[in-house]
């Protein structure tokens, strides 16, 4: 199949040009997920079962899917689905007191043996998912139409999306509310207003974002169903929203770049280019705890202050 | 969702929020608490299996039957808990000075991959008593280490320790799948990413007619009343929690603060090193991709489900090893997949970490 190859250029494209590509490909579904576990963090809940609400999100998307021939369906599925993990690990933190990173944990086990008991009879069949979509003329641009205008539709609603939610967290009052509840809780109440209504629709939010972030990947990108196919992702948003220090545009740059990791392995091997793909995966981790390192004490001043009190446990006897 | 309303659970809130009550009959309702809670789990776990086409009953009594009424199986259950203790050791002691370790996973593979490390290059230059010895040591000594690079970043840069504990889990991951994918890989594997097996005299030594209860279960169970005993009686243990309550003052007293914030996290990622280990030598006998996936989170779930008291742990292990081994029994038995179970798991450890009536209405 692939006979002359130089060493940077295959059909036609540069290497930078398809990491790139590849970069928005496998980066999106992460994305997604930071996305929605910024909302939930500057909420003041921190939801490590992210994980589980994407792989819940890529099951619910690729059945209703499988079942509907519509991936729009399996989209709204999936939300529903990540939606109701998130709400659940809302109510047992908030109403019952559970500590956010053990719930979390256990919302991802939940995640995996509910997705694994439903999954079973979904791993061999075939969906008709999302297709690539050109952007008539955009796409034609050298370069930047590959890297931006040839995706899928989720794709393009995620571009939207990262300045959208930035805009509601800083500038509408309502984001104003629900910083406030991840900030200054008691200041909230004390206008009249409950933090808790407010952390279960921004937990919620998030876990719906999640799902999403699983429907593309199951729905757009892998074309496939198999038990525990995130392997990871959700916990790498969770990372990601501290990389991008709670902020949605720096989220999006984030998810990027462990996307870009994800696909310079494969793009290396195709021209030829030994290198093990499993250094180049440990690379975005190394890169996050370099940039924390750098940031440090500046990155977690930016922490919402509820988020504080998940961190700093008191001693237990 | 049903999810949402599992009656159970509301029959704790009302035994757990009447303090007043006697002290007899408040342990008697606080039982029945936990039992209607475990009880909920069960329902609604076997109604997922009930929607799933089988029969929640029959499942039950199959799993019940072949997990604790087979003394091959019950020997099973004992292999998959010493690890988990291990695990929830791993987070029971930095805990003690208010650290969160979710590093387990990390600590894990780095442990296994030290003890592969030492079998690999010791193999047959030594005493297979003495190779043993040396990797358990390299394994205490590779978590540990694994451990401390969260510890100095904790202390030194003010880094939190959840956080790098949790990225340094995929870098670990990505190490070991470095080394089986590249220069360790077994050449007669047939393929598939593995290191070489270990000889059979460098595997845990067994008792038992089965042969499959190893050394490593007694390694886990001295490990816990050890860490016990650490904790309850010794100054570190004391001086540890002092740090982590309120390190200001505990500097003004002169204790040295940031070191012993870093010696529970090093003590902590040691007993997660060992857990790899026994589960390299004791079980697998090779390294391969995901050996050991879930074990740190279910030790850090096994900490809490047992208020990170060493000894209480020991018992949240066999529990949650009963669970897993229940999840191959619903694969065999009733044709489910096996990682099924994680559904019951779920529902148990909500049970408990949702009955905080202390915290309840604070968010964490």
């Amino acid at each position: 199949m692939i006979a002359a190859q130089t060493a940077t250029e295959v059909g036609g494209q540069l290497l930078i040009v398809s990491v790139m590509v590849g970069a928005i490909r496998s980066g999106t579904s992460i994305f997604y997920a930071a996305l929605g576990e910024t909302i939930s963090e500057r909420a003041g809940v921190i939801n490590v079962g992210t994980e589980g609400a994407m792989l819940a999100g890529a099951l619910s998307a690729y059945a209703v899917t499988a079942e509907t021939g519509n991936p729009w369906f399996g989209v709204v599925g999936a939300a529903v689905v990540g939606g109701a993990l998130a709400l659940l690990h809302a109510y047992l933190v908030i109403a019952r007191g559970a500590n956010q990173l053990a719930n979390g944990l256990v919302i991802m086990f939940l995640g995996l043996g509910l997705t694994s008991l439903f999954g079973a009879s979904y791993v061999s069949r075939e969906i008709n998912g999302f297709k690539p979509i050109a952007i008539p003329g955009l796409s034609s641009i050298p370069a930047v139409g590959d890297i931006l205008f040839n995706h899928d539709p989720l794709t393009y609603l995620s571009f939207a999306l990262g300045p959208a939610v930035w805009f509601l967290l800083f500038r509408t009052r309502w984001g104003l509310l629900l910083r406030g509840a991840g900030e200054r809780a008691t200041v909230l109440s004390s206008y009249g207003y409950s933090p808790e209504a407010t952390r279960y629709i921004a937990v919620g939010m998030g876990g719906l974002l999640a799902g999403i972030g699983g429907a593309q990947l199951s729905t757009a990108v892998a074309l496939t169903w198999f038990e525990n196919m995130t392997q990871g992702r959700g916990f790498i948003a969770v990372a990601l929203v501290i990389f991008a220090s709670w902020h949605p545009l720096w989220a999006m740059g984030g998810a990027y770049l462990f996307g870009a990791a994800l696909a310079l392995g494969p793009e290396l091997q195709v021209r030829n280019v030994g290198v093990n793909q499993f250094v180049l995966d440990a690379l975005p981790y190394v890169m996050t705890l370099v940039v924390l390192i750098v940031l440090a004490k500046r990155s977690f001043q930016r922490a919402p202050e509820g988020l504080a009190e998940v961190f700093d446990a008191p001693p237990v006897s | 969702m049903t999810i949402m309303e599992t009656p159970p659970r509301d029959e704790v809130v009302v035994v757990m929020e009447t303090p007043s009550a006697k002290r007899g009959s408040d342990i008697t309702r606080r039982a029945g608490g936990w039992a209607l809670a475990y009880l909920g789990a069960l329902a609604v776990f076997g109604a997922f299996m009930a929607v799933k086409g089988v029969n929640p009953f029959t499942a039950y009594r199959a799993m019940f039957e072949s997990t604790l009424l087979d003394a091959s199986s019950l020997s099973e259950v004992l292999i998959k808990a010493a690890p988990f203790l291990l695990a929830a050791l791993a987070v029971a002691i930095p805990a003690r000075g208010g650290l969160v370790n979710l590093g387990g996973e990390g600590q894990i593979v780095m442990g296994g991959v030290a003890a592969a490390g030492v079998a690999l290059v010791f193999e047959g230059q030594m005493s297979s008593g003495l190779v043993m010895v040396a990797m358990l040591l390299g394994a205490v000594i590779a978590g540990a280490l694994w451990a401390a690079l969260a510890g100095v970043l904790r202390v030194a840069a003010g880094i939190n320790e959840a956080i790098s504990t949790l990225l340094l889990n995929y870098i670990a991951i990505d190490v070991l799948l470095y080394l089986i994918s590249g220069p360790w890989k077994d050449r007669a594997g047939f393929g598939q990413l593995a290191s070489k097996p270990l000889a059979d005299e460098t595997r845990l030594p067994t008792i038992g007619s089965d042969g499959r209860i190893h050394l490593g279960i007694f390694i886990a169970i001295g490990a816990a009343i050890g860490i016990w005993f650490l904790l309850r009686s010794t100054t570190w243990g004391f001086q540890l929690r002092v740090a982590g309550g309120n390190g200001e003052a505990a500097r003004r007293a002169g204790l040295p603060v940031a070191k012993l914030l870093l010696s529970g996290l090093v003590v902590g990622g040691a007993m997660a090193g060992l857990a790899g280990a026994v589960h390299f030598a004791g079980v697998e006998g090779q390294l391969r991709p995901g050996m050991t996936f879930g074990f740190g989170y279910i030790g850090f779930l096994a900490s809490w489900l047992a208020g990170h008291h060493p000894i209480r742990i020991a018992g949240a292990a066999l529990l949650l090893g009963a669970i897993a081994v229940g999840g191959d029994s619903l694969q065999i038995d009733s044709g489910l997949p096996a990682a099924s179970v994680n559904i019951l798991m779920a529902f148990v450890l909500f049970a408990v970490l949702g009955k905080n009536p202390r915290l309840a209405g604070a968010s964490r």
